[in-house]
């Protein structure tokens, strides 16, 4: 009977310990598929549903590949370069005074860089590339861009700064690469010539559309 | 059974339970925080750069004289990885550790990052503008005469700029020191080929007979000899080359020798003429000289065994051409010139020069030939040192107060100088004895060019190029330091160029035509040259001359035994640490040394027979005392060593040089007496006597190899015993 007293209160001990170190923790609770980041203050409030958003409401539509152009050239998606906001903001004089355009040429009369925060970020043993992505749904399934960089972003034209929206986990990745993907087309037809890049071998044609799975070897992210 | 408190099973089940959720909890589902780290992008960004992706850059490794071309992969502005420029003939393409090791200099947590004047203990931070006004101050107060500059071994248009500041006040003192330069052999082979560094081609012999030449770890271009050892490997007509190594002291070379003599210390240039008598192919004054140097005299002195001098000339006779190399061995005693050209000459007896042995072409542009200088130039600098004859000194690219022999006293004597100036890009022992520490942009921040001295095809001149922009905002190239100083006393004949860039590519555009340009406009002919890294030049011919010296060989026979300091010290070139100047960069000290698999520290080779002799065991600290001075290090037994000497690794001991260098190993250094080759007065390295005695304390020898270490030797990696041998009986 003492036993199991003593045993409750030591185990009331080390869960309270458990628990001072875990709210001392950013992260305390495993997250959901889409259980939203933290909300990260930038130095300046970009808005991209301004710039991304839908016409209808209010948005220029701007293609996501516009500023983050590197994505589909490289691992990273990158920053767009300070020059990059000013190439346009220089010629609209609309809004040339507003509070967040002033800071924008504050930086860019110093020729300092803007200290953005990062939001989206992957630990060092993981290799994610954009690039491939990209070019999977973008450019071999046709998949409008806004819907390719949303499956790991989440609505960003609808968000003012971004604010991660997807767990970004290794076993969020893995629930869309063990999915079976169509890798041909209507009829059979490899999609792009490149089909069989996941099955290792080229699908027959049988009319049917073909699925296969993600690239799920461990070495594909962990090199 | 406890009466109260905790059952220790309960204990352990309430700990694993807590240790779960402090996983579940702590780590989440990612390491990384949202919204803690800044990503900075780019303010203008060029149109070729694309963060993520690589941009290669070629330029020229700085790690030692070889002149290997090297190719760096930039990612955001930063250098992350170097890797052999393919466009070279001296490395194809290849690399080796201490180049790989270039980056952990450029990004070194120790570098000197601002000018600084002594005041008492202390460097004072003063502006670059100071530093050179105090120069100009200090020399107008003094002779030219008076000024004395050591460098290392320069090159190119750094030489070419040096040379006229120093003739801009009428200083003649130029002191080129490398600790480590072939100095004797070079005097040698300029006697006996007539020039000073032929093209050794390893990969033509079928037998290559080195005494002492550690080609493949640490001698004058190892990467491109290792190549072409690769290819004598291979054989011409299927038939493998043999390599025979001779030496005292087992080097990687060695190593990998199908044959390793071990010779008494000294006795090189005995055993090279004592194969020539064996050979008996020598005509006229050659066997005249060589006629008392029978297989009886020669193994008496050598302690190599006559049938083992039948069976290298035999071989020697039977396959042609073949190769002999002097090495930094051979040439290491007082006599070191007389070793070294008794091994020339046997390659003049087995016929190897034009076959093996070709002259090498010489870069029509003499002014930028490399300087070249060993201790013999040091020598002359602390004489002059110790006689008051300099007030002013500067110090480029050589570290002499840690590599200088201790018996030179050379930290003493440099005292003696009014003004110390140090270029440097760390605080090495040198610059911490100096008056105003000057800090020097990294190899991969500066621009340049270098002609290395052993030209392999043609002749080349190498581009070096920044790889990005300066971590320290305050550093400067030695190029542009030269150039301001030299602004201070020609405004006029410099005033065109604005940085040292700029007097770079004015001074190759000039020369266009004769290097390779003559249909190109200036910018297409400068973007390409450093595109490819390299100016590749047809070269000026040089010719194969010199008569053998043979009349007057002198070589002393066995030296009388040492009563006090019995054996024979030989400080040993490590592949990677070489001189000791790049000791502080990690990746060379973590690498283990090929043959004894030491990392980060000293050790004295003893041969195990001598060991038991002097009851000294694996880890005992001895103390290693010469006429000079002592030092302390741990014994490590070594069979690949002759029982009369004893080896030490020549670059650890620093007591400056930053946090990766300071405190680790003995430096051999100081315990060298100053003996000098009679001929040239280069340091005979080798010829320092020590003896040897235990301190007591032991420690455990931190390396690689399994402990039974280098007690394999003789022994079956697993003992087997047939079954009808085995006595079951004791088994169970």
């Amino acid at each position: 009977m003492h036993r199991f007293l003593r045993i409750s209160i030591l185990l009331t001990g080390l869960l309270a310990a458990v628990n001072i170190f875990a709210a001392e923790s950013s992260q305390l609770v495993p997250m959901t598929e889409d259980s939203l980041g933290p909300l990260v203050e930038q130095p300046i409030e970009f808005p991209h549903d301004r710039h991304a958003g839908d016409a209808d409401k209010g948005g220029m539509e701007i293609n996501c590949m516009y500023c983050h152009t590197y994505a589909r050239r490289s691992a990273v998606a990158g920053i767009p370069p300070l020059q990059k906001c000013i190439g346009c903001h220089q010629s609209i004089e609309s809004v040339r005074e507003t509070p967040r355009i002033k800071k924008l040429f504050e930086y860019w009369d110093a020729k300092k860089a803007i200290p953005w925060k990062k939001v989206h970020d992957l630990p060092d043993f993981v290799r994610f590339t954009h690039q491939r992505h990209i070019k999977r749904f973008n450019e071999q399934l046709n998949r409008p861009i806004q819907e390719v960089c949303g499956y790991c972003h989440g609505n960003v034209k609808e968000m003012t700064v971004a604010r991660r929206s997807k767990a970004l986990s290794m076993g969020w990745c893995a629930s869309c690469h063990e999915k079976d993907h169509p890798v041909t087309a209507e009829g059979g037809t490899p999609i792009d010539g490149q089909a069989y890049w996941y099955g290792f071998q080229k699908p027959e044609s049988s009319g049917e559309v073909l699925k296969a799975k993600g690239p799920n070897d461990c070495w594909h992210c962990h090199k | 059974m406890m009466d109260s408190g905790f059952d220790r099973r309960d204990f352990l089940k309430v700990m694993g339970w807590s240790g779960a959720a402090v996983a579940l909890s702590g780590c989440g589902n990612t390491s990384i925080e949202d919204g803690k780290e800044t990503v900075a992008p780019y303010v203008e960004a060029a149109d070729y750069v694309i963060p993520g992706i690589g941009v290669y850059y070629n330029s020229s490794c700085a790690q030692c004289d070889a002149g290997c071309s090297i190719n760096g992969r930039v990612r955001e502005g930063r250098v992350l990885k170097l890797e052999g420029n393919p466009a070279s003939a001296i490395n194809n393409g290849r690399m080796c550790g201490l180049g790989q090791a270039g980056v952990q200099h450029h990004y070194n947590p120790d570098r000197v990052r601002e000018p600084l004047l002594r005041n008492g203990d202390k460097g004072e931070t003063i502006t670059w503008d100071k530093a050179y006004e105090l120069i100009a101050e200090k020399l107008s107060s003094v002779d030219g005469e008076e000024i004395a500059f050591v460098s290392g071994g320069v090159s190119g248009h750094l030489k070419v700029l040096l040379g006229n500041y120093l003739s801009s006040f009428g200083c003649k003192n130029h002191f080129v020191y490398e600790a480590l330069a072939p100095g004797v052999v070079r005097a040698a082979n300029k006697k006996s080929y007539g020039v000073e560094m032929p093209r050794y081609n390893i990969d033509k012999a079928k037998v290559v007979l080195s005494f002492g030449a550690d080609f493949l770890g640490s001698w004058i271009s190892p990467v491109h000899f290792s190549q072409q050892y690769a290819q004598f490997r291979k054989g011409t007509n299927g038939q493998r080359g043999t390599l025979i190594q001779v030496e005292s002291k087992m080097t990687l070379t060695g190593a990998n020798a199908d044959r390793w003599v071990h010779l008494r210390p000294g006795t090189e240039g005995i055993l090279a003429l004592g194969i020539i008598n064996a050979l008996g192919t020598a005509k006229g004054d050659i066997a005249a000289a060589v006629a008392g140097y029978d297989r009886a005299f020669v193994s008496k002195e050598t302690g190599v065994p006559p049938g083992q001098i039948d069976k290298i000339a035999a071989l020697l006779k039977l396959r042609s051409p073949s190769l002999v190399l002097a090495g930094s061995a051979a040439e290491g005693y007082a006599h070191g010139s007389q070793n070294a050209e008794a091994i020339n000459l046997l390659n003049y007896v087995l016929g190897n020069i034009g076959k093996t042995i070709e002259a090498a072409a010489a870069i029509p542009f003499p002014q930028m030939a490399p300087a070249k200088g060993n201790t013999a130039a040091l020598k002359t600098l602390n004489d002059g040192l110790a006689a008051g004859k300099y007030k002013v000194l500067f110090n480029y690219a050589a570290n002499p107060v840690f590599t200088a022999p201790g018996a030179m006293k050379f930290k003493g004597n440099m005292a003696k100088a009014d003004f110390k100036v140090v270029f440097a890009h760390y605080f090495d022992e040198t610059a911490l004895q100096a008056d105003l520490v000057l800090p020097l942009d990294s190899a991969l921040e500066d621009w340049g060019t270098h002609v290395p001295e052993y030209m392999v095809e043609g002749a080349q001149i190498n581009i070096q190029q920044p790889l990005m922009e300066k971590i320290h905002a305050n550093t400067r190239g030695m190029g542009d330091i030269l150039l301001a100083l030299l602004k201070q006393r020609q405004a006029d004949e410099y005033k065109n160029y604005e940085d040292y860039y700029a007097y770079l590519r004015a001074a190759m555009l000039q020369n266009k035509a004769a290097l390779g340009g003559v249909d190109a406009d200036d910018d297409t002919f400068w973007n390409e040259t450093l595109m490819n890294g390299i100016v590749k030049l047809e070269g000026e011919a040089t010719a194969l001359s010199g008569k053998p010296n043979v009349a007057g060989l002198k070589l002393p026979t066995l030296m009388e035994n040492d009563e006090e300091y019995p054996l024979h010290l030989i400080p040993s070139v490590n592949i990677s640490l070489r001189d000791g100047r790049h000791s502080n960069q990690p990746w060379l000290q973590e690498s283990p040394d090929p043959l004894t698999t030491i990392v980060w520290d000293s050790w004295v080779e003893i041969h195990p027979k001598k060991a038991a002799e002097l009851h000294i065991s694996e880890g005992d600290i001895v103390e290693i005392t010469s006429k000079t001075g002592s030092i302390k290090t741990q014994a490590y037994l070594f069979p690949g060593i002759h029982p009369e000497a004893i080896s030490i690794p020549i670059g650890q001991g620093h007591e400056a040089l930053g946090r990766y260098a300071k405190g680790y190993g003995a430096n051999p250094f100081e315990i060298m007496d100053a003996i000098f080759d009679e001929e040239t007065g280069e340091l005979a390295m080798h010829e320092t006597r020590v003896k040897i005695s235990k301190t007591g304390q032991k420690v455990i020898v931190v390396k690689d190899e399994s402990a039974a270490g280098a007690k394999q030797i003789r022994e079956k990696i697993a003992g087997r015993v047939s079954t009808d041998e085995v006595d079951l009986s004791k088994e169970v």
